[in-house]
Formats: structure tokens, sequence, C-alpha cells
């Protein structure tokens, strides 16, 4: 008899959890943790940017070594960083995102002085890196936009009823958002 | 049970408006927050409103700016249509009087997402946005890239395409020209990325050979079994078994000669985007 309830308890729960989207919120987490990595992908693949452009602008206008210097320890500061996708949570992002940031402005400063430098506004190269550098400062955008989407998805799933349950039961936490910036990490605008 | 019954009645004593009472507050709760929950779940169609939705039959080439002549879209539909066949990469031209106040590089990426440009996996699609000079504004044009033409088609080849081989075109108002030489600049840069959509015609051939092949031996078992039961020896299991062979063998080569026939293109225009992802690559440029 005991035996019995014992199965039936365990076929419950079993039902239960899946049909109560216990799944389903695995999933979800899932999801927001590999639009975290494309996050740091994209932003990676700006930092893997930057030593050559660096270096390009560095033969054209050497004497701006502040400029230059900035945008390095810029880049430092945001690749140390490193934010654990599993345990994201908005102090991490935040901390993340005012990093990076950081280092937006930065290269928007960068190439605003091409404006003095005809020279270098006119090398191949550095036009080639500028247009990587925007289509990098787009993706980010776009990387971003998915990782708050699937977040939404994420936590809105874990607040309804009666996910919100199972949710406390299992600790699935609330997933942080990306912030809108105030102009600091818009993409630098580069117009030929 | 009798223990219960004891214990509810002071309980069932209190005066029963509150108890109606509370239950009226909870349906109301339940409705305020079911009609919440459905606000949230339009919001987010609602801000993607502004943008066209794919032309219905679809197509690749987009005109909704008017910007081309009829003969001119028409050539580059097909030239696009043909590459879509051979590469199973999507090229969609799109032309939009006014962006809404997009960015164009955003512009692309979403309507190329939204659109589901390119074959799902591969995310071979690309999005050409034109949109044309006007009094008051810049013309800008913008390659988009899916996640799997990045590499074909690097940023900076977009870019160049847009700003060597298109505006060029557009600054003398030849916009059919413009866009058309940035099209076959495109499909020259994609080119040999990718492979025909083979398994799309081949699925279903697949298909139809394993239900011969299952229905054959169902039918072979049921006859080996029919020969035994009747035991009238090995002979007639044997020509019975020959002739159900025959039988799989000439509905195996039906099916194969059906499924060619299928695959052989029996529909002439563009067949659908595909459910291909854009993660915000390209380039492209402004006059």
């Amino acid at each position: 008899m005991k035996s019995v309830k014992s199965i039936a308890l365990a076929a419950l729960a079993a039902a239960s959890l899946s049909s109560c989207g216990y799944n389903t919120m695995v999933e979800k987490q899932e999801a927001v943790d590999a639009q975290w990595a494309q996050v740091e992908n994209v932003y990676q693949r700006r930092a893997d940017l930057i030593p050559n452009l660096v270096a390009t602008v560095k033969g054209y206008a050497s004497h701006e070594s502040e400029t230059l210097t900035a945008v390095v320890e810029a880049r430092t500061k945001a690749t140390s960083v490193n934010v654990d996708a599993s345990s994201l949570n908005q102090e991490q992002l935040e901390n993340f995102q005012k990093a990076q940031g950081e280092l937006s402005s930065a290269l928007g400063r960068l190439l605003a002085i091409q404006e003095a430098y005809p020279d270098l506004k006119a090398n191949e190269n550095f036009r080639d890196l500028s247009a990587q550098l925007e289509g990098t400062e787009n993706r980010i955008a776009t990387e971003r936009k998915k990782f708050n989407d699937t977040a939404r998805d994420y936590n809105t799933f874990i607040k309804m009823f009666p996910n919100n349950l199972m949710a406390g039961i299992f600790s699935f936490e609330s997933k942080p958002y990306f912030k809108a910036d105030e102009g600091s990490d818009k993409a630098p605008k580069v117009e030929f | 049970m009798t223990n219960k019954s004891d214990i509810t009645p002071p309980e069932a004593s209190r005066p029963r408006e509150t108890a109606q009472r509370n239950r009226l507050r909870t349906a109301l709760r339940a409705l305020l927050t079911m009609i919440a929950l459905a606000a949230c779940a339009l919001r987010p169609a609602a801000t993607n409103a502004q943008m066209p939705s794919p032309m219905n039959p679809p197509r690749l080439v987009n005109d909704f700016a008017k910007l081309m002549s009829a003969t001119d879209a028409q050539a580059l539909e097909d030239s696009l249509v043909r590459f879509d066949r051979r590469t199973s990469t999507q090229v969609t031209v799109i032309t939009v009087s006014d962006l809404d106040g997009y960015d164009i590089a955003e512009y692309a990426q979403e309507i190329g997402e939204k659109w589901g440009v390119g074959r799902k996996g591969k995310d071979n699609g690309v999005v050409i946005l034109v949109k044309p000079k006007t009094a008051d504004g810049r013309g800008r044009a913008f390659i988009g890239t899916g996640y799997g033409v990045e590499g074909a088609l690097p940023d900076v080849t977009c870019t160049r395409i847009v700003n060597e081989v298109m505006i060029p075109h557009f600054k003398d108002g030849d916009y059919s020209g413009g866009i058309t030489a940035g099209a076959v600049a495109v499909m020259k840069a994609v080119d040999g990325e990718f492979e025909s959509e083979d398994e799309d015609s081949t699925g279903p051939v697949i298909a139809l050979f394993m239900v011969v092949i299952f229905f054959g031996l169902v039918a072979f078992i049921i006859m080996a079994s029919d020969g035994k039961g009747g035991g009238n020896g090995n002979g007639h299991v044997t020509r019975s078994s020959g002739a159900e062979w025959l039988m799989a063998g000439s509905l195996l080569s039906s099916g194969k000669s059906s499924g060619g026939g299928w695959s052989g293109g029996s529909f002439g225009g563009f067949g659908g985007f595909g459910g291909g992802s854009f993660g915000g690559g390209g380039g492209g440029g402004s006059w």
C-alpha cells in the first residue's frame, strides 16, 4: 500500500513538474544563457578590433596619445569584467554595461579625431576598420536587444501563475535587463 | 470526517456576505490580472506595426517605394529566384520611402529577422534595403547580412558594394540600375558559400521509400507465413516472395520517378522565406 502511494506521488510530481512548466523554465533559462554568450561574443569582437585600430591611428596621429591611451585602458578594463551567465544579476550587468559604455565613449572620441587628419580619414585600412567597428556596434545593439527579449520572455514566464510557485521552489531567479544608455553607448557614427 | 464537520459550523455562522464579497474580490483580481497579462502579450506586436509585411504571394524584390520599372523588377526577381534555387541563399531587395525613425542598419536587421529571410539554421539571408533621397532627407542604402553569410559578406564588403557599386547609380537617379548592380555584386560574393537546398526535395522521397519498404516488409511477412501455414513446401514461399520483391521494386522505382518530377520545379515563382535570423551585420552608406 505504501509503495503504491509513493509511486502515485512520484507520478503526480512528474506530471505536475512537466505540466507546471518546469521543463519550459529550464529551456527558457538556457535560451537566456545562450543569448548572453552571444552578447559577450559581439563585445569580444569589438575588443579584438581595437588593437588594429589603435595601431592604424597611431601611424597618422601619434600625438593624440591621450585619446589612444584612453581607448587602450578602457579596453583592458572592459575585457576584465567577466560575468557568469548562470549567476547573472542586475548589479553585475550594470558593471558590465558601465565598463563597456566607457569603452564606447573612448572609441567615439578616437573616431572623432579623424576629422583633424585628412590622411587618416582617407586611409583605406582605417576606413575598413571603421566599417567593421560600425558593424560591430550594430551587432552589439542587436544582441543586446535579443538578450532583453529572451530575458523578458523568461521573466514573464516564471512570474506567471502557477509557474511562480514552481520557480520559487526551484529558485529560478529573474534575469536583469540592459538599460538604454544616455547617448554614451550609442554606436559611433561614421559618415563618409 | 465527523470531526471536521464539528469544527465547520462556527466558521459558517459568520455573515455570508463577507465570504461572498471575498469571492467576488478574488474573481475581480483574477480578471484584472488576466487583462494585464493580455495587454503585455499584445505590446511587442504593436511596436513592429509600421514595418511592412512580405508581399503576398512572397517575392524577393519588394519595391514598396516604387523605384524600379516593372520590367527591371521582374528581371531581377527572376535572377534572385534562380539564385535562391541554386544556392538556397535568399537575397531580398526592399525599398521603403520612410524608415519610420529607425537607423537603417536596425531597420534592415529587424525586417530580415521578422520576415525570416534565408533558411532556418543556415541563416543565409541578405537584405538590400534602399531608402530614396527625398527633398528633406538623404538617400540611404544598406546591405544587411544574416548570421550565416557574415563570412562571405563581411561588413567591409557590404559597405564597398553600397558606396562603390550602388550609390554612383543612385546619384544619377538610376535606382533600377543601382539596385540590380548591387544585387549582382552580392550574389557574386555569396556564390559558392551554400549548396542548393536538396534536403527539401529529397525529404519526402526518403519518407516515401520508408513507407514503401515498410509495407513491402509487412506484405512479405504475411505472405511468407501464409506459405508456411499452407504447408505447401519451399516452392510456394520463394515464388511469392519473388513476386513481392518485384512489386516492391516497381513501387520503389515509381516512388523515385514521382519524387523526381515533384522536385523538378512544377512551381514557377519564389517559394517563400525560410526563417533565417539576423545579427545586425552588414554595411551601408548615404548620398
